[in-house]
């Protein structure tokens, strides 16, 4: 499982800035981003500038627009991401349809991407298919959280976190990614080099 | 007057391929390299299911300029409103300049590839309805700077009467920018006279500082070439009444005869009849290597903007 540090509701950008590279910096895998409608690359595009490594979780709102310039939206932020773009699609299901089969490539109704997406494919969830969490500051139950979503199969868990994102990342990610993770390591790193929340 | 940059259109062109990501990665290496230079502004520009990747979502590729600059002001020129949904233009332009501290510009035109509209299912014989209703929804939602694109003294005088900024194309003529720029103040005059400073004129110019004969022809030689991707767009489109193909020689000769290259004095000096607040050196040809655009860039800023600057009217 990977985590995504959810910065939707951090209400400045040099803020939502500031935690993107740090989370670039310690390996958190994603970071979910948004605006207002039609503002949600311009958004991730800011982030994306700031950033070299992180995936930039775009979460979009499908209503009102075409689906083609959504997608093309999409497509030149890929490019600027470097294929670090992923999306959250919220709206009609055929919107939703035209949108994946345009990001993944493929012609619908005569219409293809150009340019293309820098992915062969850009991954387009539904906000049902990531599940969301506020992760506690006890450290014990943010253990216990982690595990019930890995252990649940979930392939992405969105979180929010309000101290030290190098504290998430040294407690939180390899917990997601392993059910073996030796938690005395992340508690002796926090003895030897502790982190000022 | 000011002096920008333009067109950046993030293509990869049958004339000269490249990769799309290094096409995005110039864009913020070439603004960063403006800004240093002290240019104004940098322009984009739009198209929409071209093979060349010609850029179809203008304000993500403007939000990486903003980003990664400070005091450069970032501009479409022109997004083409009618193939949008005018509430989201509105809302992504007051997030850029929200992000930017004002430092972005929206330049709108109308568009005229049928192909365009098809993709967007919107019928292109009501694109001046679409337009007009683009602006309306545009001026109760934004406070973004509005430039139109215009070719037409109706069309000029369309944003005069709304109050809104003028973005002139590159090949007319002294006279005929200086008519359009006189219909369009004058509309603005009727439709308030009470206001005191009137919307901004802005002219893209086809513009290169050399020193030799030889680097003339070479830059002359970059225009003629940078008319094929015009060519290219307008071949698939039935309304535009240029026999594309046919005429290429000749649309050529016209581009070159209105392009403006010289010494920087020499350039200056062409500008001082134009009543404008900004030109738009448009200089993001497909042709020229990157030390050639690297150059030009520098000298438009350091030598050219400061001959310049007491010209036309300051933004």
């Amino acid at each position: 499982m990977r985590l995504l540090l959810d910065l939707r509701n951090v209400s400045e950008l040099a803020e939502r800035e500031q935690l993107a590279r740090e989370a670039d910096e310690h390996g958190i895998w994603g970071v979910v981003v948004t605006g207002p409608r039609g503002g949600e690359c311009v958004e991730a595009s800011a982030i994306a500038t700031a950033t070299h490594h992180v995936s930039i979780v775009v979460d979009v709102d499908g209503n009102d627009v075409h689906p083609t310039t959504l997608a093309e939206e999409i497509s030149v932020l890929d490019q600027i991401t470097k294929r670090r773009t992923m999306i959250i699609f919220r709206g009609p299901s055929r919107s939703r349809t035209s949108l994946a089969a345009l990001l993944g490539g493929l012609p619908v109704e005569g219409v293809i991407l150009s340019p293309p997406p820098a992915q062969a494919s850009i991954p387009v969830y539904s906000p049902e298919d990531i599940p969301e969490t506020n992760l506690p500051e006890d450290l014990t139950q943010l253990a216990a959280i982690v595990d019930k979503y890995r252990d649940s199969q979930a392939p992405f868990l969105i979180v929010s976190w309000a101290r030290s994102i190098k504290q998430l990342a040294r407690h939180a990610v390899g917990r997601a990614a392993s059910t073996d993770f030796p938690q005395m390591v992340a508690d002796m790193a926090d003895q030897i080099d502790p982190i000022d929340q | 007057m000011d002096m920008g940059i333009g067109l950046w259109c993030l293509q990869s062109t049958a004339t000269n391929p490249r990769s799309f990501g290094q096409a995005y990665q110039e864009l913020v290496e070439d603004a960063r390299m403006a800004e240093d230079n002290g240019i104004h502004s940098l322009w984009l520009s739009e198209h929409h299911a071209y093979y060349d990747g010609y850029c179809p979502a203008l304000m993500p590729a403007a939000a990486a300029a903003l980003a990664a600059t400070e005091s450069i002001q970032i501009g479409t020129g022109v997004l083409l409103l009618p193939l949008h949904e005018p509430h989201r233009v509105a809302n992504a332009a007051n997030l850029l300049n929200e992000q930017s501290s004002g430092r972005f510009h929206l330049g709108v035109g109308m568009g005229y590839r049928p192909i365009e509209f098809e993709i967007k299912q919107r019928d292109m014989s009501q694109r001046l309805k679409l337009m007009n209703a683009g602006l309306d929804a545009l001026h109760s939602t934004t406070q973004t700077p509005t430039w139109v694109g215009i070719s037409s003294e109706k069309a000029a005088e369309r944003a005069g009467r709304r109050g809104l900024g003028l973005f002139i194309s590159g090949a007319f003529s002294k006279d005929v920018v200086n008519t359009l720029i006189r219909a369009h103040r004058t509309a603005w005059e009727k439709s308030d006279p009470n206001q005191d400073t009137p919307p901004p004129v802005g002219l893209l110019r086809n513009l290169w500082i050399v020193d030799s004969p030889a680097e003339r022809r070479q830059a002359l030689n970059w225009v003629r070439s940078s008319y094929l991707v015009y060519a290219g767009l307008g071949w698939g489109a039935d309304n535009t009444g240029v026999d594309f193909v046919s005429q290429i020689e000749t649309s050529m000769d016209e581009v070159e005869k209105s392009a403006t290259v010289g010494s920087a004095e020499e350039i200056a000096a062409e500008l001082d009849g134009y009543d404008v607040d900004l030109v738009v050196c448009r200089i993001g040809y497909d042709q020229p290597p990157r030390t050639a655009l690297t150059e030009v860039i520098e000298r438009i800023g350091r030598e050219l903007a400061p001959l310049v600057k007491d010209s036309g009217v300051k933004l």
